[in-house]
């Protein structure tokens, strides 16, 4: 057990080292230079270069690679290359926003993911048929079209919910619940349906083993074979399932942000694309890889707590 | 884009498909969602691609007087807010995603496929190398990542893609890395290397081949999955720029006129979705997945009718009559078969594979698979007619009066629960006692089939206990409901030599100290000759002799029984060793192929004319029964089966029963 956290911890820590090397190397194999971005368009070739200077940039690239990594050790991300602000400080702002979000939809997707797709597998039949298909085009579907679909509905005609905006939980609760709901519902009609779709693989491969035999031999009520046993068999590939699957509403965050024009990493990351903003980008790719990477790990230990072959292994 | 790469390869299969070598229509052109997925997809390449070609409106022209229009007979989906024709524009942004996308697939499976092959071929320094790095790769939010590309490189999206398949590359890598280790590990491919083909012609002649559907499967979830990061990114302004149009700016476009013009949203939403439905039902298809394939729920089963309720053995406690079980509007599987048990006793049931031992066996629980089911006879267990009981009424009786063991029991007991759990639980059940005292009965019941530390066992995990434990688990959870019968279908067969006898000492010494009865299944003779009472023989689905041990093993009257006895290796004790076994020529026929009269006689040395009319069972060995048309003959001329002089080394195939193949046996 302690030699697999040990050898988890060592690819999480690898992981993000990669990512900060890898975002690092690419923005400087670009054309792009962060003097001409800080200097503004019409700027001369004089204010350019004296901008790369200032930022450092001619230095050999190990030398700035290693003073990145001195600033990084200090949770220091730089400053914007726009408007100057704290790079770190406002990521920090914007994290919450993004993991409310993707928590919220990963919990509804769980929930109905899984309330369908344990039915799927036990009922069968029609209704079982209806929910696989119906999940097999579900998670098809574009989530920025879902996205204003949604909008369409509850928002313009129905008149339930604002369309659009944030507002932070220390100003108002309410408000706050009440702006994540659409983005949230938004996000969870493809998560559902993937987690529909492998709680019911799941269920049906458990319903199918030979220990559920044996239960069924020993008389074991049959609500206790497929709610207890049955179920518990399915957890490991859901839970698997679950965390892909906020990592996956984490980077798909980006386009719901857009839509709903909330102020989360995913609209940072967009804006800092949008103005080359290399400094901002980096940081966005790393606060992103450090969530999935932490989540990766949270959910190699829900794996272990659940799987005793992991957990006595 | 709310989808990354990650989770396609977790829905593929990793299991390798043999090549296929049939000709004709492909199988997953069979499904319908296949058959929609692949006419999608071939229609919508075709026409985006051609779009300049047959589009009714320049992607610019604009139709002031009609803007946001619905669909007319100018405008067949419509004019967006400048009024421009959707129809010319939608198919016309097509190409663009459609051939991005497949750009990112070559790139993806050109790295992760040969690096897989190379890594599966190079053993476990290579692969470790390979893995751990697309781990990594992984590992990175591919999404956030394809922002930096673009911050770098602008909205190129042909290279934005390319870039993306470099990242895929490494879920294709850990799908392809373990298909083609299973490929790797089948015999042919080392008998390839043996005849000396090369690596590359191993791999492209063997390998590769054996991997095309897992393949296409991830092929088109990738596709899928490529066309929905396009429009994404188009829709957050990272496309082509207007006035060209692309999917994604569309919908953008829509999501600005949702009060005045929300038709606008559906033609291009439309298209995208169906398209990315077609490559996710393609992939299914190809992947074999059936949406119906849900098991039907168990059914209650139809009332059967009894013939005669009299029981004709008083003394018996469980007396068979007739019975016959069948596939659900199939063949029969199992027909007339006959059997008492008296109290106390063990009645082996014996024959090759596929003769219906097991499916006899099932019945007397009402636990036979799903579309198999009882279809005459009678099953009377202790005065009670079992056949036509509800499930629920079967429940009361399972586990609580009669209980069974399996064949295999590493995979009988739940892999997810400790030992103790599994057996607390019935018996609280079953007894009606606390927590406390139910572990306490479960280490009694531990230690009394022969487990010393029972204490140890008690927390241990299924995978963490040996077969012959694994298998004293079985019988201590089958003995916590204190049945009076216990099915034991080929309780020894997975184990080890010495670790069978081990478990059939145990099994005698519960019917000699419980006075427990048992219906025990097996191809062993000597295993039957060790234990049982009584024995039935069984044959393609029937019973064709029976009698006490003693009687049927010593002086076997059907042919049947004769040659299984020539074919058994063990000798007992005293006996000269034969030159040559004997063996069975043929194989059983498997149900619904079985011939009138003696189901037997095409394997028979006996066989004569007279074998293939009907004839019925002949009483037999006091109490016993033979079904053979030429018994008599037989007896009188002392006829043995012989050795035969040619074909004598496939001894091994009447006997060694090899894993039970599908269904029946």
């Amino acid at each position: 057990m302690l030699a697999y956290v040990a050898k988890r911890l060592s690819l999480a820590v690898g992981t993000v080292l990669a990512a900060v090397l890898i975002t690092f190397l690419l923005v400087h194999a670009g054309s792009g230079t962060p003097g001409a971005v800080k200097a503004g368009p019409g700027a001369t070739a004089a204010e350019i270069a004296a901008q790369n200077e200032a930022l450092g940039w001619n230095q050999p690239l190990y030398v700035q690679f290693f003073d990145y990594l001195g600033h990084l050790f200090r949770f220091d991300l730089g400053t914007s290359l726009i408007d100057g602000r704290s790079i770190a400080a406002d990521l920090g702002d914007r994290l919450p926003v993004t993991a409310s979000i993707a928590l919220f939809a990963t919990l509804l997707s769980a929930v109905v993911g899984v309330l369908l797709g344990v039915t799927a597998a036990v009922r069968g039949g029609r209704l079982g048929k209806l929910i696989t298909t119906g999940a097999g085009v579900a998670l098809s579907l574009p989530a920025f079209w879902v996205g204003v679909i949604v909008v369409y509905l509850l928002a313009i005609k129905l008149e339930l919910l604002p369309a659009t905006g944030y507002v932070p939980f220390s100003s108002d609760p309410t408000a706050w619940f009440n702006s994540l709901v659409l983005p949230v519902l938004t996000l969870a009609v493809g998560g559902a349906a993937i987690i529909a779709r492998t709680a019911a693989a799941g269920m049906r491969e458990a319903l199918g083993q030979e220990h559920i035999r044996t239960l069924r031999a020993m008389g074991t009520p049959e609500w206790r074979i497929r709610y207890v046993h049955a179920l518990r068999f399915s957890s490991v590939p859901v839970v698997s399932v679950l965390g892909i699957q906020f990592i996956a509403l984490f980077g798909g965050s980006v386009i719901i942000e857009n839509l709903f024009a909330l102020p989360g990493l995913g609209q940072a990351g967009q804006q800092s694309a949008a103005s080359h903003d290399f400094p901002a980008l980096i940081g966005v790719v790393i606060v992103a890889t450090v969530v999935v990477v932490v989540v990766n790990l949270l959910l190699d230990l829900v794996v272990a707590a659940l799987d005793p072959k992991v957990r006595t292994a | 884009m709310s989808v990354l790469p990650l989770d396609a390869a977790d829905e593929v299969a990793t299991e390798p498909v043999p090549p296929a070598r049939r000709r004709g229509v492909p199988g997953f052109l069979r499904r319908p969602g296949g058959v929609f997925g692949a006419a999608w997809l071939v229609f919508i390449i075709v026409a985006s691609l051609t779009a300049p070609l047959w589009r009714p409106y320049e992607v610019t022209e604009q139709d002031t007087a009609n803007r946001l229009a619905l669909p007319s007979a100018d405008h067949w989906f419509g004019t967006d807010p400048l009024g421009r024709d959707l129809l010319s524009r939608i198919f016309t942004a097509g190409s663009l995603p459609l051939l991005s996308s497949a750009l990112m697939l070559v790139v993806a499976f050109g790295i992760g496929l040969p690096l897989a092959l190379l890594a599966a071929e190079r053993g476990r320094k290579v692969e470790r190398v390979t893995s751990r790095s697309t781990e990594v790769l992984m590992a990175l939010p591919g999404t956030i990542l394809l922002l930096a590309v673009i911050g770098v490189i602008g909205n190129r999206l042909y290279p934005v893609m390319a870039i993306l398949g470099v990242l895929i590359s490494a879920a294709v890598y850990r799908v392809m890395l373990g298909v083609a280790q299973s490929v790797r590990q089948r015999l042919y491919i080392d008998a390839a290397r043996v005849n000396g083909l090369g690596s590359l012609r191993v791999n492209l002649l063997h390998v590769l081949p054996s991997m095309a559907t897992v393949v296409a499967v991830q092929a088109a979830q990738l596709f899928g999955i490529g066309l929905l990061i396009v429009a994404g990114l188009a829709f957050l302004g990272f496309g082509p720029g207007e006035p060209e149009p692309s999917w994604g700016f569309m919908i953008q476009d829509a999501s600005g006129h949702l009060f005045d013009a929300p038709w606008l949203l559906v033609p291009t939403g439309v298209v995208l979705a169906l398209t990315v439905v077609a490559a996710n039902e393609l992939a299914d298809a190809i992947a074999g997945k059936k949406a119906d394939k849900v098991p039907a729920r168990r059914k209650e089963r139809l009332p059967v009718a009894v013939a005669d309720t009299a029981p004709a053995d008083p003394s018996a406690v469980l007396e068979v009559r007739d019975l016959s079980v069948a596939v659900d509007d199939g063949p029969q599987l199992v027909t007339g078969v006959s059997f008492a048990l008296r109290p106390g006793t063990v009645l082996g049931l014996v024959g090759e594979s596929g003769c219906g031992k097991t499916m006899t066996a099932r019945s007397l629980m009402g636990l036979l698979p799903d579309g198999v089911s009882v279809s005459g006879g009678s099953i009377r267990w202790q005065g009670r007619e079992l056949v036509g009981l509800s499930e629920k009424e079967l429940t009361a009786v399972r586990g609580r009066e009669i209980a069974m063991i399996s064949q295999e029991p590493m995979v009988a007991l739940d892999p997810m629960f400790s030992i103790a759990y599994q057996l607390v639980g019935p018996i609280r059940r079953f007894r009606g006692v606390g927590r406390g005292a139910a572990r306490k009965i479960a280490a009694e019941l531990l230690r009394n089939v022969g487990i010393v530390d029972a204490e140890r066992v008690l927390k241990s995990y299924p995978h963490q206990l040996s077969g012959g434990m694994a298998q004293r688990v079985c019988i201590a959870l089958a003995l916590t409901g204190e049945p009076e019968l216990l099915i034991a279908d080929e309780p020894t067969t997975a184990l080890d030599v010495t670790v069978q006898a081990e478990i059939l000492s145990l099994l005698r010494a519960l019917v000699h100290d419980t006075g427990l009865s048992v219906v025990i299944v097996s191809h062993d003779l000597g295993v039957v000759a060790d234990i049982c009472d009584d024995v039935a023989v069984m044959y393609a689905g029937a019973v064709v002799e029976s009698g006490t041990a003693a009687a049927v093993l010593d002086d076997p009257s059907h042919p049947y029984t004769m040659a299984l006895l020539g074919a058994n290796p063990h000798v007992p004790e005293g006996e000269p060793v034969p030159l040559r076994l004997a063996s069975i020529p043929g194989t059983v026929p498997p149900p619904g192929s079985w011939p009138t009269g003696c189901r037997f006689a095409s394997r028979c040395q006996f066989a004569r004319d007279e074998c293939t009319a009907p004839f019925p069972a002949l009483p037999a060995h006091g109490s016993g029964s033979v079904l053979c048309i030429r018994v008599d003959d037989l007896a009188s001329t002392h006829a043995t089966w012989d050795a035969e002089p040619v074909g004598a080394e496939t001894v091994a195939d009447a006997v060694a029963e090899p894993a039970p193949t599908a269904g029946v046996s």
